[in-house]
This record gives C-alpha cells, structure tokens and sequence, in this order.
C-alpha cells in the first residue's frame, strides 16, 4: 500500500507538487493522467525516491519513506521502475539486463538468475532475443526488457512513467499487453500514461492531475464519462 | 653526406636495452596513472566538497607545473627533505603516474559526465549501490566512449617519457644520447632511437584499435 499525504516539490521556485494526498491499495492499478506539466512524472519519481519530497509523507506499507535516514537502495528494491526512454544498459546483453540487479543487489547465483530471466523474458515474448544487445532491439521489445529487468527483482510496486510514449504507433500494443497481463497478477501498479484507452480499461483507480494538483480521483468509467472538474473535462475533450 | 650506420653496430644491444628501461617504468606509470586518475575522476563527481576539492586541486598543480620540474622535484629535492635516497626508476614512476592521473582524471570525468542520466536512474531505482553502479554500469560506458583520448595520453606518456634521461635513468634516449657521446656521431643513434619510439606508438596504436572494436561489440 503506498500513502501520500501533502507531497510536495518544488524545483528551485517551479512549485510542481502542490500537496498530493492519495492512497493506492496494494494489487491496485492506477493511471497519472493529466496535461503535461502537471506533476505526473515528478509524482512517480517521488514514489521511489528518484525525487526528494520538498515536504509532505509517503509511507508503503506503513514505513514512512521520506523519514530523515531510510536506506533508499532498500525501498527500492521492492518498488521496480519502467522509463519512457527503456534506459537498458548498452554494454549488457538483454539477459544480462534482466539478471544483474538481482545478482548485485539480492546477491542470487548467475544460475538462479539466469533461469528466472529466462522464465521473465518469456513471459514479455523475448526468448529469442536473450543475447542480444539492446540497440539491436525495436522500442517496443527495449521496453519489454525493461519490464523485465524490473520484475526480476520480485518488486511488489511497479512504477511505469509514460512506458509507451517514446514508441513508434504500431509497437504501443505489444507493450500495453505485457502490462494488461501483469495487471492481471495482482501486482500494484502506478502508471503515467497518455494511452487513455488503457486507463480506461485496465485501471482500477484514475488520478487526474493538474498543475501539480491532484484534480479528481476515483473509477475510470465515472472518470472518462462524467468527469466532476471543468479541468478534466477541457482535458478529455482534447485527447479523446 | 655524413652518414655512417656501421659504427653504431656495435652498440645495438646496449640501445636496444633501453626498450626494456622504458617500457618497464612508462607500464607502472600508466597503470598507476589509470587507477590514481580514476579515483580522482570519481572524486570530482562527488557531492562531498573536500573530495572535490582536494581532487581539483591536485590537478591544477600536476597540469599548472611542467612534468620534467616535477621530476626534478622528486628525484633531487625529496631526498634533500627526508634524507632518503630514491632511485631513478622510482622517481620516473612516480612523476609519470602523478602527472598522468591528473590528465586521465579529467579524461575520465569527460567520459562519465557524458553518460546518460538515465543509466543512473535505471540502476538506482533497482537498487543497485554506488560502487557497483560505477563499476558495472556507468564506468565501462565512460571507458568505451574515452578510450581514444586515453589511448592518446599513454602515447603522450611513452614519448614523453624521454625526459626522464635527464636524471640519468637509462632508458632508451639516454642510451642513444651516451652512443652519440662515444662515436662522435649523433644522428645515428638518435635515428635509431626515434625508430624504436615510432614502432612502440604504432603498436601502442594497434592496441588501442583492438581494444576499441572489442568494446563496440555491443554497437
């Protein structure tokens, strides 16, 4: 369970968190929306400590992760991530992406990682490709690894910040259908996205921000067809 | 023209020996260059300001003062100081290695500046720790993209290291410098001995070459 109570952050005097207080249940999946600009990205990277909160809480699973001295390599290990630019790491092979973090950092043998990137790599539809080295990939199959480079470290959270924005129009579904069957494992998910189809269909929960405020909450399906705020409805008009 | 190659037959073996001298010190030199270089580079990029310093510092001085003042500094005045003797050999490492680590610490902070930010945030929001990330991830890509401005500074290095001769270490310009003395006949020797430096950079250079392709295997 992941709560945030009063976020904030402020970059310099650009005020682009302006107290964000929400609660995602765990197994939820949610959907940042919003224009950009609004904060969706910086709420993310807030999640995990990429961003250091100005002021405000954000407690998972009753810790409280802003708190003076956490150890920020701890929280994340259980909290994966998924960049809207993939940032595979180049010099690595696809199965050597997927199975370093969990060597380094949960000290696993080459033998068990091995075999759970290969289990992993399956599941996103890449065996064929475990060799090979990222900037042979398409975006939409580097994105797929770094789904997998994620979930190879068991996270219970997964964070995906604009995961399909960067791909070209014909690769967004192969990687939306490896999220749709993620979602369908109970894993928490929170993701920013402008796939409104998406929100609309795969997501529990919506959050609508708007210029670092979180404007609406709640059911996609009331989201999408009576939006409360003005704001949203402007919104929705423009991109569906 | 005056030229006669004969009578520096006899002193081949004695130049040829100096290839030995140099290679042996300007090797250690660039190693502990390497590694002095690195630590400074990742000094640099620390968020603790005395490192910073220090390592900014250290630079400005082994750049801001010419290389054959440094090693006149450690040969001659250092044992005026402590009273301990040190030999040529030692003083040439360490005025090398010094001096170098100041250059490749700026080489190496170039490199890891240019990596993308987005490899940091990949490994930090796996977990990974600072030292592994260094190592494992952001440093090889730092290596991959310098490796030609490094290559030029061992070159510089090993045709630099001729100066060394004038704390009367006999690497291979001094040898050629005493023949030149012997004979009477100076550009012989010195010919022969600028052949030998060319075919040690060239080879220096074909490293380099093999060691760049083997490292854009993943390009």
């Amino acid at each position: 369970m992941i709560k945030t109570s009063n976020l904030s952050k402020t970059f310099g005097k650009n005020e682009v968190l302006k107290g964000i207080s929400t609660t995602i249940e765990h197994g939820e999946v949610v959907a940042v929306i919003g224009p950009s600009g609004s904060g969706k990205s910086t709420f993310l990277r807030c999640l995990n400590l990429l961003e250091q909160p100005t002021s405000g809480e954000i407690h998972i699973n009753d810790i409280n992760i802003t708190a003076g001295k956490v150890d920020k390599l701890k929280i994340r290990k259980n909290i994966g991530m998924v960049f809207q630019h993939f940032h595979l790491f180049p010099h690595m092979t696809v199965l050597e992406n997927v199975t370093y973090a969990p060597q380094k950092v949960k000290h696993l043998s080459k033998e068990t990682a091995n075999k759970l990137g290969k289990e992993l790599l399956a599941k996103v539809g890449l065996t064929d490709k475990e060799d090979a080295y990222p900037n042979r990939l398409s975006g939409g199959q580097k994105q797929r690894v770094a789904i997998a480079r994620a979930l190879a470290m068991e996270p219970e959270i997964m964070l995906f910040d604009e995961p399909t924005s960067a791909l070209d129009p014909e690769m967004v579904k192969e990687v939306l259908d490896v999220m749709k069957d993620l979602a369908t494992t109970g894993m928490t998910m929170v993701i920013v996205t402008h796939e409104m189809n998406f929100a609309k269909e795969v997501a529990d929960k919506v959050l609508f921000l708007d210029g670092g405020v979180l404007m609406e909450e709640g059911d996609p399906k009331e989201f999408f067809t009576q939006p409360k705020t003005n704001r949203a409805k402007d919104f929705l008009d423009k991109v569906l | 023209m005056n030229l006669d190659f004969t009578q520096i037959v006899p002193y081949i073996p004695f130049i040829l020996k100096g290839i030995g001298a140099t290679l042996q010190f300007v090797s250690i030199s660039i190693v502990v260059g390497f590694i002095l270089g690195t630590i400074l580079a990742i000094c640099k990029i620390t968020k603790v300001p005395l490192l910073k310093w220090l390592a900014d510092a250290y630079t400005s001085i082994f750049r801001g003062t010419p290389l054959i003042l440094q090693l006149m500094i450690i040969y001659f005045a250092v044992p005026q100081l402590t009273g301990f003797d040190i030999t040529a050999f030692v003083s040439a490492v360490l005025a090398f290695g010094l001096n170098s680590a100041a250059y490749v610490s700026e080489i190496i902070r170039a490199g890891i500046m240019a990596v993308d930010k987005g490899q940091t945030e990949a490994a930090e929001a796996l977990g990974v720790p600072y030292k592994s990330m260094m190592l494992n991830i952001i440093l090889p890509q730092a290596f991959k993209n310098i490796l030609p401005a490094l290559m030029n500074e061992f070159i510089t290095l090993t045709k630099e290291s001729a100066i060394v001769s004038t704390i009367g270490y006999l690497d291979l310009m001094r040898r050629a410098q005493i023949v030149g003395a012997d004979i009477y006949r100076n550009f012989e020797p010195l010919l022969v001995a600028g052949l030998i430096y060319w075919v040690m950079v060239f080879i220096l250079t074909k490293i380099g070459g093999l060691v760049e392709r083997r490292m854009r295997q993943s390009d």
